[in-house]
């Protein structure tokens, strides 16, 4: 059956029986995840979850729906940032008001999500969980210097978002950890974001996906996130391209160097959205723009 | 915490409590079609990308081909069998008066959200129509009949419909 769906796009319509439970606490979700390991896979909003069970992509023994875990779908925020929950709605960010004042790339990369239907039920953190290297929430939230906080059965930590993804649908989760929060350090006075998206439709999956995070003092860049998203096989920070923008009074031809140097990091290939060549020159082009951008914002 | 391997459950579906007895990993596409004999929703891709199969949960478009429905209990489902009353709700009738309707697969999925969308902005422009329904797909009448209705069904329910 598995080889039919695969080679046909032939789509089952049943799925595969599993055993399926309802936690309560976070405590009873990651006894489940550390019982059973890679058996079992968690249920947000299931938009990811839910096709790739139908095309056989994963086959779970166990699914644990963290739909009755009270508390998980919010927005905070003060002085020190912003916090959102694994349950939190891709919706929800969206609607947000201080979303779009204040992290704006954030903001871009979840407008800019084509389906309604995907942002009413799918969640960010689950979008995280994937770990595809072509996420936009994941290239925004590199640019704004996020970290997750990771809840284990007996412990917690909190790594930046850099460190979380490993490969392509690897992430650092240890057997029975899961994601608890997403915080996003308010933006420094000065700061300037911008997102920017490659791509054939808008429903469709980024070629070359790129957010840009400048603060500038005194005509300065004092810090500089270029990220970038569908040329490796994780999402990647360009950090020479940074190096190039800090320190300086950033002008087009700062801006052109550092581009071609972001491009120079990516480890690009060619596949059904396009080929190698392609996504390396166009990261160049992406990041110059979306790094001009930022500046403007930045200055205004 | 629960586990759950066969249970009767609640689904209040177009105002009516129904109560099937499902497994965990019947989909609510298969409980409204299968189980409540409600075939007016629609499964087309059947993998969560053409949204034909939305019906609303709580007033949120959904995904029914691609939601557990045992994650749906006890909520509030409006599937297209529940729009016309007293005839056919304004939206319906834009969409029979525009053209809008070919092979009709896309169609309670496009009528559906629209109704979301009407609900949360009573007055969008065509813009606001296009990314508020760029998740469904129509293979049929290349949209711009579509949007037609939509702004058409806005106006007629701003003069005093549903």
């Amino acid at each position: 059956m598995s080889q039919l769906v695969k080679l046909s796009g032939f789509f089952p319509r049943v799925l595969k029986p599993f055993e399926y439970f309802e936690p309560e606490t976070i405590g009873e979700a990651t006894q489940i995840l550390s019982r059973y390991g890679d058996r079992a896979k968690l249920l947000a909003g299931g938009v990811d979850l839910v096709p790739k069970l139908r095309r056989r992509l994963l086959i779970p023994e166990y699914v644990v729906s963290l739909q009755w875990i009270p508390g998980l779908d919010y927005i905070k925020s003060n002085g020190d940032g912003l916090k959102f929950g694994p349950l939190t709605l891709l919706r929800s960010l969206e609607l947000s008001p201080l979303i779009q004042r204040d992290y704006l790339a954030l903001y871009e990369a979840v407008y800019q999500l084509a389906s309604t239907q995907v942002k009413t039920t799918g969640t960010a953190v689950g979008n995280l969980c994937v770990a595809t290297p072509a996420s936009d929430i994941a290239v925004a939230l590199f640019a704004l210097r996020a970290q997750l906080r990771i809840a284990g059965p007996s412990s917690e930590r909190t790594i930046p978002i850099e460190d979380f993804f490993l490969g392509v649908g690897q992430t650092a989760l240890q057997s029975g950890e899961m994601v608890a929060e997403v915080l996003v350090p308010r933006p420094a006075a000065g700061t300037g974001q911008a997102f920017l998206k490659l791509v054939r439709t808008a429903a469709d999956i980024a070629k070359v996906n790129v957010a840009v995070a400048l603060t500038l003092a005194d005509g300065i860049c004092q810090e500089a996130r270029v990220a970038l998203g569908s040329v490796a096989s994780t999402t990647i920070r360009a950090g020479k391209a940074e190096e190039m923008l800090k320190g300086k009074a950033i002008d087009q031809r700062i801006i052109e160097e550092a581009a071609a140097a972001a491009a120079e990091e990516t480890r690009t290939i060619t596949d059904i959205r396009s080929t190698a060549e392609y996504r390396r020159e166009t990261s160049r082009v992406l990041v110059k723009r979306a790094t001009g951008k930022a500046l403007e914002r930045a200055k205004s | 915490m629960r586990k759950i391997e066969k249970e009767t459950v609640n689904f209040i579906v177009n105002g009516r409590k129904y109560q099937p007895t499902i497994e965990p990993w019947v989909t609510l596409a298969e409980v409204l079609r299968d189980y409540l004999d409600l075939t007016g929703t629609k499964v087309s891709c059947g993998v969560g990308e053409c949204a034909s199969c939305t019906v609303l949960v709580d007033g949120n478009p959904t995904l029914s081909c691609s939601t557990l429905a045992i994650t749906v209990r006890d909520k509030n489902i409006l599937t297209i069998e529940g729009l016309a009353k007293d005839g056919l709700h304004p939206i319906q009738k834009a969409f029979v008066d525009c053209g809008a309707i070919q092979c009709g697969f896309c169609t309670p999925g496009m009528i559906l959200t629209t109704k979301a969308l009407l609900n949360e902005n009573p007055h969008p422009t065509r813009e606001e129509v296009k990314r508020f329904l760029a998740g469904n797909l129509c293979r049929c009448t290349g949209y711009v009949k579509i949007i037609d209705a939509v702004m058409a069904a806005a106006e007629a329910m701003s003069k005093g419909g549903k």
